[in-house]
């Protein structure tokens, strides 16, 4: 057996048509549940961070944009890229995040989050909490799990926002066996 | 971490854009599915041939193959290949046309991925069912299979002869034979090398029934048509609609019976007791007789008409009696299947065992040889049935050491005997010493025997 996963730090990092104050609530929602320094840093100055749209679609690309992110991902820990614009990947219409298995970065969408968009008042609490269950989910995808069967569980797969509400905000015991302790111990 | 899905399904993904291919092998690997991609059509070929696949997810527009050559191909390659077309909306027509050829379902480009989810969940299902489809036809041929009729003598391989040339024809046959020489096997046979095969193999006892019952059992009646009919009631020859009727025991059937039944025979066509209007039925008939028809008819006791209608083509199985040779054969395949069915050591008859039963006239013909090597099976001690263990009617030895005992005596241990020897398994044993159920449970009490504690 190697070592347990460490996550030694979460680096938030803003993607365009995000407020500050989105992203602060953001932060402080995952802090809350993640046992690792979470903290924003500026956005690094890469043309490819501003993202592609997908062909004829008014999406960005998730797939390049994850991409972008990895290639300017460093030092410990794992990078969160966040935007308020919509994902799509060539493949699927739409994604809420976006992550790859053992990758340096992960990637959030909350522009299907926002009570508002479903014709609700606008709930910007709700938005972030719903965010930092997707933020979440990718870091589970990113250190390896998988969809899981238990509707009770974070790693179950959210097709629609409501399912994001309904889900908990817990790793079960299955999935977190493999997860670092950061992760799962709140 | 991966292995989460219930059901977990080995796919293959055959799309020419890697990030097609990526998405989707992440996706499905985080759903739990065991994933492999091809790029082109030559590695989608390369890859069912090096294994098997469950559900494959393929790009119709490739370049190098047309898809739907390229779907038949892997078709060809795997028939169990469960197969769903991507493509995007331009090209509709050409996913109607994979279908057209096979495909279990599309999806057009770009999909939700909850969409994808339940597709394969279908996919799945339809995989399964399919899988059972098959499990289950395997299953009926195995039932449908009947008995095999052993017997090498010139009488037997004759009758073989005669099953393999009437088999497969619609002709209505005429088994003649004593009782118990293997008419309903005989019919099986019959049945089971006619197309008539997935069909029911309906069998009506006509010697077991009254004149109304029967009647009302071969045709059915409607409800109230007469006192006790409860309810419409379908009769046997609706019952063997698309297969066979073999009608046991024909020279038993009363004259009314008998013009009832050739009228059907004639006409095809049933109405039930009660009923005006007839029903049109699809049946081959099979009947048995274990008189002399002909002798009947002289006498008026069968209608000439309905023997004839029934006499299409007839076959006579022999005596046990006049086939000799066919005893030890008939034997062996018993002593096989009981000592399997009872989970018991395999068996073999001593010469001396060998020469009773051969010397045996059998006026119970094949059956009581069968009885007898059941019932041999249970109190025999293997590895070796002798004499001794064969039934009474044959040895007549039993009769002897048992006298001295009183008549009660004598039941409770051979009662005793029996349950010990079906390992107290009261249904076998009730069978062997040919009473009910009931009644054995009677004369447990009776006798006060006791299952022992270990079972």
């Amino acid at each position: 057996m190697g070592n347990p996963p460490v996550l030694s730090e979460l680096r938030f990092v803003a993607l365009g048509e995000l407020s500050r104050d989105q992203l602060d609530r953001l932060v402080a929602e995952v802090s809350r549940r993640v046992a690792a320094p979470c903290r924003v840093v500026p956005t690094p100055d890469a043309s490819e961070l501003h993202g592609r749209l997908l062909d004829g679609r008014p999406q960005l690309d998730g797939d390049h944009l994850l991409g972008a992110l990895e290639g300017v991902a460093e030092g410990p820990g794992l990078v969160v890229g966040v935007t308020g614009r919509d994902l799509g990947r060539k493949i699927f219409r739409f994604v809420f995040g976006l992550a790859r298995s053992g990758g340096p970065a992960l990637l959030v969408s909350t522009a299907r989050l926002d009570p508002a968009l479903y014709g609700l008042p606008a709930d910007p609490a709700l938005s972030a909490r719903r965010a930092s269950a997707e933020v979440l989910h990718e870091l589970g995808h990113a250190f390896g799990a998988g969809h899981c069967p238990r509707a009770d569980c974070i790693m179950h797969f959210a097709p629609e926002v409501e399912s994001i509400d309904l889900r908990g905000m817990r790793f079960c015991g299955s999935c977190a066996r493999d997860l670092p302790e950061e992760l799962v111990s709140r | 971490m991966t292995e989460r899905t219930p059901h977990p399904l080995s796919l293959l993904l055959v799309d020419d854009e890697p990030i097609v291919l990526q998405s989707l092998a992440d996706w499905f690997r985080h759903e739990g599915h065991e994933v492999e991609t091809a790029s082109n059509a030559k590695e989608a070929l390369r890859r069912v041939a090096e294994r098997t696949f469950d559900l494959a997810f393929l790009d119709i527009k490739m370049p190098g193959m047309d898809g739907l050559e390229l779907q038949r191909r892997l078709a060809e390659a795997q028939p169990e290949l469960t197969l769903v077309v991507m493509t995007a909306y331009a090209s509709v027509e050409t996913a109607v046309e994979a279908l057209k050829s096979g495909a279990y379902d599309y999806i057009t480009k770009p999909f939700d991925p909850e969409e994808l989810s339940l597709l394969v969940r279908r996919a799945g299902e339809h995989r399964s069912l399919r899988s059972e489809n098959l499990r289950l036809k395997e299953r009926l041929e195995a039932v449908a299979a009947p008995e095999p009729i052993v017997g090498a003598s010139p009488g037997m391989r004759r009758v073989l002869e005669l099953v393999e040339a009437v088999g497969a024809s619609e002709a209505t046959v005429l088994i003649k034979g004593e009782s118990g020489t293997g008419k309903e096997l005989v019919a099986r046979a019959i049945h089971a090398r006619s197309l008539r095969r997935y069909g029911p193999l309906v069998v009506v006892n006509c010697g077991a029934l009254a004149e109304g019952v029967l009647e009302s059992e071969l045709f059915g009646h409607e409800k109230g048509a007469f006192t006790g009919a409860q309810h419409r009631h379908k009769g046997k020859f609706e019952l063997a609609d698309g297969g066979t009727i073999f009608l046991d025991e024909i020279a038993t059937v009363g004259p009314r019976v008998q013009v009832d039944l050739l009228r059907v025979l004639e006409e095809k066509t049933i109405t039930r007791v009660g009923a005006q209007k007839p029903i049109p039925v699809d049946f081959r008939v099979i009947a048995a007789t274990n008189r002399d028809l002909e002798e009947m008819i002289a006498c008026g006791e069968f209608r000439e008409d309905l023997f004839w209608r029934l006499n299409v083509f007839t076959i006579e199985i022999p005596p046990l009696r006049e086939r000799p040779e066919d005893i030890e054969l008939l034997a062996g395949h018993f002593l096989e299947r009981f000592t399997r069915a009872m989970n018991r050591q395999p068996m073999r008859l001593s010469s001396e065992a060998v020469a009773a039963l051969v010397a045996y006239p059998w006026p119970g013909n094949v059956r009581e040889l069968q009885n007898a090597i059941e019932r041999a099976v249970v109190v025999g001690s293997p590895p070796s049935i002798g004499v001794d263990e064969l039934p009474l009617r044959v040895t007549g030895r039993e009769a002897d050491r048992a006298g001295a005992l009183s008549l009660e005596e004598v039941e409770k241990s051979h009662v005793r005997s029996v349950l010990e020897r079906s390992r107290w398994n009261v249904s076998q044993a009730a069978r062997l010493l040919e009473i009910d159920r009931g009644t054995l449970y009677n004369k447990i009490e009776k006798y006060g025997l006791e299952r022992p504690l270990d079972g």
